[in-house]
C-alpha cells in the first residue's frame, strides 16, 4: 500500500524539479543556436517538454495524495542506527572514488571491502578479510591482463 | 540470402567450443546468482556485462543471454527451499513450492521445476525464432514518425505496468527521459547540461546508470539494515520427478509457456504477472484447483512455466524493433550497442548471421539449462550459505572495476555511486527503478525519430498520424492510457470498499 505523506512529498519534489529545471537549469545549462527557426527542432524544446510533463506529474502525486480517501501507512520503521552507517558508507565511497587515482584500484578496493564488510556487521570476519586481500587481485589479473584495461595504479606501490 | 543460407551463417559463427563455452557459463553464473538470496538475475546481468567487453560480439551476448536464462530458473531454488524468490518472477513458485518443501518433497518440486522451466525455455525461444523476423520484415517499412509511435507506446505501457502506483512509475520514466538529455545535441551539437564537463559531453554512460541503479542500492539496503537472510534450508529429500507427474502437468507448462510468450513479447510487462497468470490459470483448470497453495505439483510447474516463456519472448520486441521488453532485455540492449550492433530490423538484413547465431545458441542454452539446474539443485546449500557481509562488499568491488573497465575513467564510477543513492531513494519510496532504465535507453531514440520526422515534415505534425503504422500505434497509446486509467480508478474504488 502506498503512503499517502511520501505520494505528496514525491509529488512537491517532482514539481519543485520541473520547476528549477525551467527556470534555472535550463534557461543557463542548455545552449541552443540563435539561428533554430522552429522551436520544436530547437535543443531546449525537449528538455523544456519533459520538465513540463514532469510538473504535470508532480501536481498528479499531489493531488492523489491530498484528496485520497486511503488510509495512511506507518513510516517505514527506521532501523537502529541506519541513518548513521549510511553516512559512513557515503565517506567510504568518496574516498574510495579519490582515493582511486593516489592509492591504485586495488588497494582503495581492498580498504573498502574490508570498510563495508564491518560496516554491514559481517559474521565471519576471517573470511572478509581474505576475500578482501584476493577479490580485487583476482579481478586486477583478469581487468589488467585479460581485458587489458588500464586499471590505475595509484603513486605507492605498483602491480605487475 | 535464403533460410538456409543464414543458419549456416549462424551456425559458421557459433559453431566452435569458445561460443558454447561462454553460454555454459552464462547460464551457470546465472544460475548461482538467481539462487543467492538477495542477489537478482538482473543484478547478474549487469555485472557479467563488463566481463564481456574484450569478448567477440556474439560470445559475449551469448554469455550474458546464458546469464539471463540461468538466473529466471536459479530463482525457484531458494524460492522452494527457503521460501525466498530469488528473483521476483519466482514469487507464483513459493505458493505450491515450498509447502511442498515442508512435506519433504523438495526435490521433487525442484525437479518438476526444471522440467517446466526447460520446456518452457524452448517453447518461447521458438516463438523468437518464428516470430522475431517475421516482425523485423514488416519493421522494415518504419520510418522516424513510426518509430517514434513505437517507443511512445513502449513508454507507456512500461510506466504503466511497473510498480505499484502508475504515477510513481511515470516520474520515474520522466527522470530518465531528462537524464538521457545530458550531452551534446543531437542535431546542433551544443552542450545540455553538461556543466562544462567534457566527461559528460558524451552523455552519461549506460552501464555506470544501469549498475548504479540496480547493483549499489542493493549494498546501500544491506548497509541501511544489516540482517541476515532469514528461512531455514530444506533438504531435498529422495523423491525426484517422475514422467507421469510430468504429463500430468503438461498441459499446464504449455499454457504457461504460451502465456510467458504472449506476455513476454509485450514490452514492460515482464516475468512476474506471466508467473501469476500462469499459475491462476491452472489452478482454474485444474481437478485439484483446492489442492494450490498446499503443495501442488502442477501449480510449480506452471508458475515456472510462465516466468521460463517469458525469457525468450522478451528478445521478439529486442531483436525486431529494438525495444528492450523488460529491464534485463534493456541492458542486453546496452550490450549490443557496446559491441557495436543496434538491434532491430536492420539487423536481420545487415547481421543475420548474428541474429542466427544467436538463436542457435538460444536453442542449445535449453539443453544446457537442464544440465546445470540438475546440479544446482544440488548445490544450492552452498550457494545459500554464502555470508551476506561477504557477498555484498564483493558485489560493491565487483561495480567498481566493472564501470571502470568501460572507459577507463574515473568519471563513470561516480556517476554510478550517485546513481546507487538515486536508486535507494527510489526504492525506498516505491518508484520503480525499471522505467527510469527503460526510458534513459528509449529517450534518445525518441527523441532522435521525433526531430527527424519534424525535419522530414517540415515541422508539420501531422507527419505522426500519416500512415496505418501510426495510427495502429497511436491507437494501442489510447487504449493503453485508458486502461491505466480504469485501473488506477478501480484500484482507488477497491481501497475506499475496504476502509
Amino acid at each position: 500500500m502506498q503512503n499517502l505523506h511520501r505520494q505528496t512529498l514525491i509529488g512537491l519534489f517532482a514539481l519543485l524539479a520541473g520547476l528549477f529545471l525551467m527556470t534555472v537549469a535550463i534557461p543557463n545549462w542548455v545552449s541552443s543556436p540563435s539561428n533554430v527557426r522552429n522551436i520544436i527542432l530547437a535543443p531546449i524544446f525537449w528538455p523544456y517538454t519533459l520538465s513540463a510533463l514532469t510538473i504535470l506529474i508532480g501536481l498528479g502525486l499531489m493531488i492523489t495524495g491530498f484528496f485520497s480517501s486511503e488510509n495512511m501507512t506507518p513510516e517505514p520503521a527506521d532501523v537502529p542506527g541506519g541513518y548513521k552507517r549510511l553516512a559512513i558508507m557515503a565517506v567510504v565511497m568518496v574516498i574510495y572514488m579519490f582515493g582511486l587515482p593516489r592509492l591504485g584500484m586495488v588497494w582503495t578496493s581492498m580498504l573498502a571491502f574490508l570498510a563495508t564488510a564491518f560496516l554491514v556487521r559481517t559474521s565471519h570476519p576471517k573470511t572478509a578479510v581474505i576475500c578482501a586481500l584476493c577479490v580485487p587481485l583476482v579481478l586486477y589479473v583478469f581487468f589488467a591482463h585479460v581485458a587489458t584495461v588500464a586499471i590505475p595504479q595509484g603513486n605507492f606501490v605498483r602491480l605487475p | 540470402m535464403s533460410l538456409i543460407d543464414s543458419i549456416l551463417a549462424g551456425f559458421s559463427l557459433v559453431g566452435n567450443f569458445e561460443s558454447f563455452f561462454a553460454l555454459f557459463i552464462g547460464v551457470a553464473i546465472g544460475t548461482i546468482a538467481g539462487a543467492i538470496p538477495g542477489m537478482s538475475a538482473t543484478m547478474a546481468v549487469a555485472l557479467t556485462l563488463p566481463f564481456t567487453f574484450s569478448m567477440q560480439p556474439i560470445i559475449a551476448i551469448l554469455l550474458l543471454l546464458g546469464v539471463y536464462k540461468g538466473g529466471i530458473f536459479g530463482g525457484c531454488i531458494p524460492a522452494i527451499l527457503i521460501k525466498t524468490p530469488g528473483t521476483p518472477a519466482s514469487s507464483a513458485t513459493v505458493l505450491d513450492g515450498y509447502p511442498l518443501a515442508e512435506k519433504g518433497q523438495a526435490g521433487k518440486a525442484l525437479g518438476m521445476a526444471l522440467w517446466a522451466s526447460c520446456t518452457a525455455d524452448l517453447i518461447s525461444n521458438l516463438s523468437l525464432i518464428l516470430f522475431a523476423g517475421w516482425l523485423a520484415s514488416f519493421a522494415l517499412n518504419f520510418g522516424p514518425p513510426e518509430f517514434f509511435t513505437l517507443m511512445l507506446f513502449s513508454l507507456t505501457i512500461i510506466a504503466g505496468v511497473s510498480g505499484k502506483s502508475l504515477l510513481r512509475g511515470a516520474l520515474s520514466a520522466m527522470l530518465g527521459l531528462l537524464l538521457a538529455t545530458i550531452g551534446l545535441d543531437l542535431i546542433y551539437g551544443t552542450n545540455r547540461f553538461t556543466l562544462g564537463n567534457p566527461n559528460m559531453m558524451g552523455g552519461l554512460n549506460f552501464i555506470a546508470v544501469l549498475i548504479g541503479l540496480f547493483a549499489i542500492p542493493e549494498v546501500l539496503s544491506i548497509v541501511w539494515d544489516p540482517k541476515p537472510h532469514k528461512g531455514q534450508t530444506r533438504s531435498l529429500g529422495d523423491n525426484s520427478v517422475t514422467f507421469s507427474e510430468y504429463k500430468k502437468s503438461f498441459k499446464s507448462i504449455v499454457r504457461g509457456s504460451f502465456i510467458g510468450v504472449f506476455l513476454g513479447s509485450i514490452p514492460g510487462i515482464g516475468a512476474a504477472p506471466s508467473a501469476f497468470l500462469s499459475y491462476s490459470e491452472a489452478r482454474r483448470k485444474s481437478p485439484n484447483r483446492e489442492n494450490f497453495g498446499k503443495g501442488e505439483l502442477e501449480g510449480v510447474a506452471a508458475s515456472e512455466a510462465g516466468n521460463n516463456g517469458v525469457a525468450g519472448a522478451t528478445l521478439i520486441p529486442l531483436l525486431a524493433l529494438g525495444v528492450p521488453g523488460d529491464v534485463i532485455t534493456a541492458i542486453i540492449i546496452g550490450a549490443f550497442m557496446v559491441h557495436g550492433l543496434q538491434p532491430g530490423p536492420m539487423m536481420f538484413v545487415m547481421n543475420v548471421d548474428i541474429i542466427y547465431g544467436l538463436f542457435i545458441g538460444l536453442i542449445v542454452s535449453s539443453v544446457f539449462l537442464f544440465i546445470i539446474g540438475s546440479v544446482a539443485i544440488r548445490g544450492f546449500k552452498y550457494v545459500a550459505d554464502i555470508p551476506r557481509g561477504v557477498l555484498f562488499p564483493g558485489v560493491l568491488i565487483l561495480c567498481v572495476y566493472g564501470v571502470f573497465a568501460v572507459n577507463n575513467n574515473i568519471f563513470d564510477v561516480g556517476v554510478m555511486f550517485v546513481m546507487g543513492w538515486v536508486g535507494f531513494v527510489m526504492l525506498r519510496n516505491d518508484i520503480p527503478a525499471a522505467p527510469f532504465l527503460i526510458a534513459f535507453i528509449l529517450g534518445p531514440l525518441l527523441e532522435d525519430n521525433f526531430r527527424q520526422a519534424m525535419l522530414m515534415s517540415g515541422s508539420s505534425p501531422a507527419i505522426l498520424f500519416r500512415g496505418p503504422i501510426t495510427w495502429f500505434f497511436w491507437g494501442l497509446i489510447f487504449i493503453t492510457v485508458i486502461a491505466i486509467i480504469r485501473a488506477g480508478v478501480q484500484a482507488a474504488k477497491n481501497l475506499k470498499k475496504r476502509r
